[in-house]
């Protein structure tokens, strides 16, 4: 059995984030690293405000314009998003809806 | 004799048209040459780059500060609204004295009444009252509006045994550039409290000057500057020095918060205090107009003169309807501030400084005279630029607008935004009480938009005559001006939204701040219309409006509306002739009339 640390969605949330992060830095995906801070790449932090809007937009998922700024790195909004994700679909008692 | 504007809801001394008036009265007649507070009395006090110790202490004895501290702390902050209108006349007479004595303590003020503990507020509200003065210190000069990356250090110090609590603060580093540094009581201090990279690394501290070692702190030497002389700006240079952890304003690391939400109040309230400097410009300019003979006329029946004077005229009347609506929308609808906020302080200033530089024309050689009767055009030349760029500079305002354009043109533009009520545009009924809690870091809706559709659809049904029908053909092209936006801000690349964006976001950012200025303007008019038959009522004003705002967006402006723009030459005149103020409030000013 494989044991992952990190579940399909959380993974699929990376890779929209990289390529995101791609298209705002003007970089490749590959010159991400999803562990360092958003700013060092140079992303400020009113441009910072807008990746929850596009989070809105992209999956439905409502959350604060600050999200950016609280999760500053692909692993850790990530793991973030998956988690709301989790939290939204399902009761709480922990049902699916 | 003077005609007064009536006010719903409040009466009396503390009215807001009272404060007014009481700040014209102490004033005085700004061309008497013996007023100690007149013209000329200013123009020697910014020759020596000083403000007229008399005049700060009158305006103590007025009480002006208590216009930055809440109703509830023993203030009269009640409505940022009548928070510009009642620094206006202060504006009109000298932005030295209005920034100086000043305004820069409520700007630092605001993050305290916002985040504050109840000691905090008491504390600086206590201050302000007993006369005292706070500098506001968020910006280094070498970062410039970029104030995330400030450098200037707090470093949090560790408890010495017990709790692991936080035992204040070690400073390091120089505050440049900070209005009345040497002479403020206390400062509003912003700052980077963790090493850590991003907008969760700084924090708001409020600090009490008396608390400091003073081995360990002290004041820069002052600058000198080319607008608002008058201003001590000076600075301050922290060494490693102590400051006690009840300093801090609001939690640890929350700093670029709270200050993006003091600016939604900041950015809408200056606009509208500045106004009053683009007043006296215009005023000063008809007077050289009316009293100056050229070619054996007139120099006002030239005219290119009275095209520019009538311009100029209804451009603050644009900035104002624009300045109402900022101030405003923090009661109505603070959840959409963080962009209307922006906008104001970009586009209020920008109009002002255009305006002011076309009259400068009509001035000719006069524009270079320092003194005499004319003289103090050429210091509102100066200050102008120096009180927008402040605290929040064009780029700022921009940077803030350009990333929620693309979420407003999904969620808001032409579909689904939600019209805002009437009170919006309102000139001078009540408002709910600030909440500040209720601001956002960006945008939901856009109800100023939704008021440009809504108002264009209601002159459909308005009937077909002029001057309506030149006044709804424009209103139509705006509308279809926010369809292009739209289109345009869904394409925008994600790269257009940070700091690095190209020129087009930036001329997007600039199309979208016009439009919504023209929808202020119909707005304030389709909401005044039902008052006492006015100005401000009648559509000449709204169409010359219209008119100038196409015309900058490059949009077609149907031959009538360039006459509409005439029309308002009869009130620049009487407005003149009588001391009324040019802007929505009319408000009756001293001096002698000129019984025109």
């Amino acid at each position: 059995m494989v044991v992952s640390g990190t579940s399909p969605q959380e993974r699929e949330f990376r890779s929209w984030l990289l390529e995101r992060l791609g298209q705002y830095l003007r970089r490749s995906v590959e010159e991400i690293d999803t562990g360092v801070p958003f700013a060092e790449y140079g992303l400020d932090s009113v441009a910072a405000l807008s990746l929850f809007g596009d989070i809105e937009d992209d999956f439905g998922l409502y959350l604060e314009p600050t999200v950016a700024w609280d999760y500053p790195t692909v692993d850790s909004l990530a793991r973030h998003l998956a988690a709301e994700c989790v939290r939204r679909v399902t009761g709480p008692l922990g049902e699916e809806r | 004799m003077l005609k007064h504007t009536t006010c719903v809801g409040t009466a009396g001394p503390d009215a807001p048209e009272a404060r007014v008036a009481a700040l014209e009265a102490l004033f005085g007649d700004p061309g008497d040459p013996d007023n100690p507070f007149g013209e000329a009395a200013v123009l020697a006090a910014d020759e020596r780059a000083e403000l007229i110790p008399e005049a700060e202490a009158a305006l103590a004895r007025f009480g002006l500060n208590q216009e930055f501290i809440p109703l509830e702390l023993g203030g009269r902050l009640d409505r940022i609204d009548t928070l510009a209108r009642v620094l206006r006349p202060v504006f009109r007479r000298d932005a030295s004295l209005g920034l100086g004595y000043g305004v820069t303590s409520f700007l630092a003020a605001v993050a305290v009444w916002v985040a504050g503990t109840p000691q905090q507020r008491r504390w600086t509200a206590d201050l302000l009252l007993s006369g005292g003065r706070l500098a506001i210190a968020y910006h280094e000069l070498a970062h410039g509006n970029d104030f995330v990356r400030n450098e200037f250090a707090a470093v949090p110090q560790q408890d010495d045994g017990n709790g692991g609590g936080t035992a204040g603060f070690r400073l390091d580093g120089r505050k440049e550039v900070i209005n009345n540094a040497t002479r403020a009581e206390a400062m509003v201090l912003f700052s980077r409290t963790s090493p850590a990279p991003g907008s969760r690394s700084h924090s708001v501290l409020l600090i009490d000057k008396s608390r400091l070692p003073r081995d360990r702190f002290s004041h820069l030497p002052r600058y000198e500057t080319t607008g608002v002389r008058g201003c001590p700006i000076g600075g301050f240079d922290f060494r490693d020095c102590p400051v006690p952890a009840d300093a801090l304003v609001g939690a640890a690391g929350q700093g670029v918060e709270l200050a993006l939400r003091s600016f939604q109040i900041t950015r809408s309230a200056v606009p509208g205090m500045v106004l009053g400097g683009g007043d006296t410009a215009l005023r000063t300019v008809v007077g050289f107009a009316v009293e100056r003979q050229l070619y054996g006329r007139s120099v006002f029946d030239i005219p290119h003169v009275r095209a520019t004077v009538a311009g100029a005229f209804v451009d603050l009347l644009i900035c104002d309807s624009l300045a109402l609506v900022g101030t405003r929308a923090v009661h109505l609808l603070p959840e959409q501030t963080s962009v209307y906020a922006a906008v104001v302080k970009y586009l209020v200033p920008k109009l002002l400084q255009e305006a002011t530089y076309d009259l400068s024309i009509v001035l000719g050689a006069n524009f270079y005279v320092r003194d005499g009767a004319y003289g103090v055009f050429q210091k509102h030349v100066r200050d102008l630029p120096m009180t927008s760029l402040g605290h929040a500079g064009t780029a700022a305002c921009q940077a803030t607008i350009i990333p929620q354009l693309p979420r407003l043109a999904r969620n808001s533009w032409l579909s689904g935004g939600e019209e805002p009520p009437q009170a919006l545009f309102r000139i001078h009924d009540d408002l709910p009480p600030l909440d500040t809690g209720r601001l956002t870091l960006a945008a939901s809706d856009d109800g100023l938009a939704a008021s440009l559709v809504a108002t264009t659809a209601w002159l459909d049904s308005y009937g077909s005559g002029d001057p309506v029908g030149t006044l709804r053909e424009m209103a139509r092209a705006l509308v279809d001006e926010l369809r292009a936006l739209r289109e345009r801000c869904l394409d925008m690349r994600p790269q257009d939204r940070t700091a690095l964006a190209s020129p087009e976001a930036y001329a997007l950012a600039d199309r979208y701040a016009l439009v919504l200025a023209g929808a202020a303007c119909l707005g304030v008019w389709r909401a005044q219309r039902h008052d006492e038959p006015g100005f401000i009522a009648g559509p000449v004003w709204t169409t010359a409006a219209l008119a100038r705002i196409c015309k900058r967006l490059g949009l077609p402006v149907p031959e009538r509306a360039a006459e509409e723009t005439a029309g308002l030459l009869p009130e620049v005149l009487e407005r003149f002739h009588d001391r009324r103020s040019y802007d929505l409030y009319d408000t009756p000013l001293t001096g002698v009339t000129h019984g025109g």
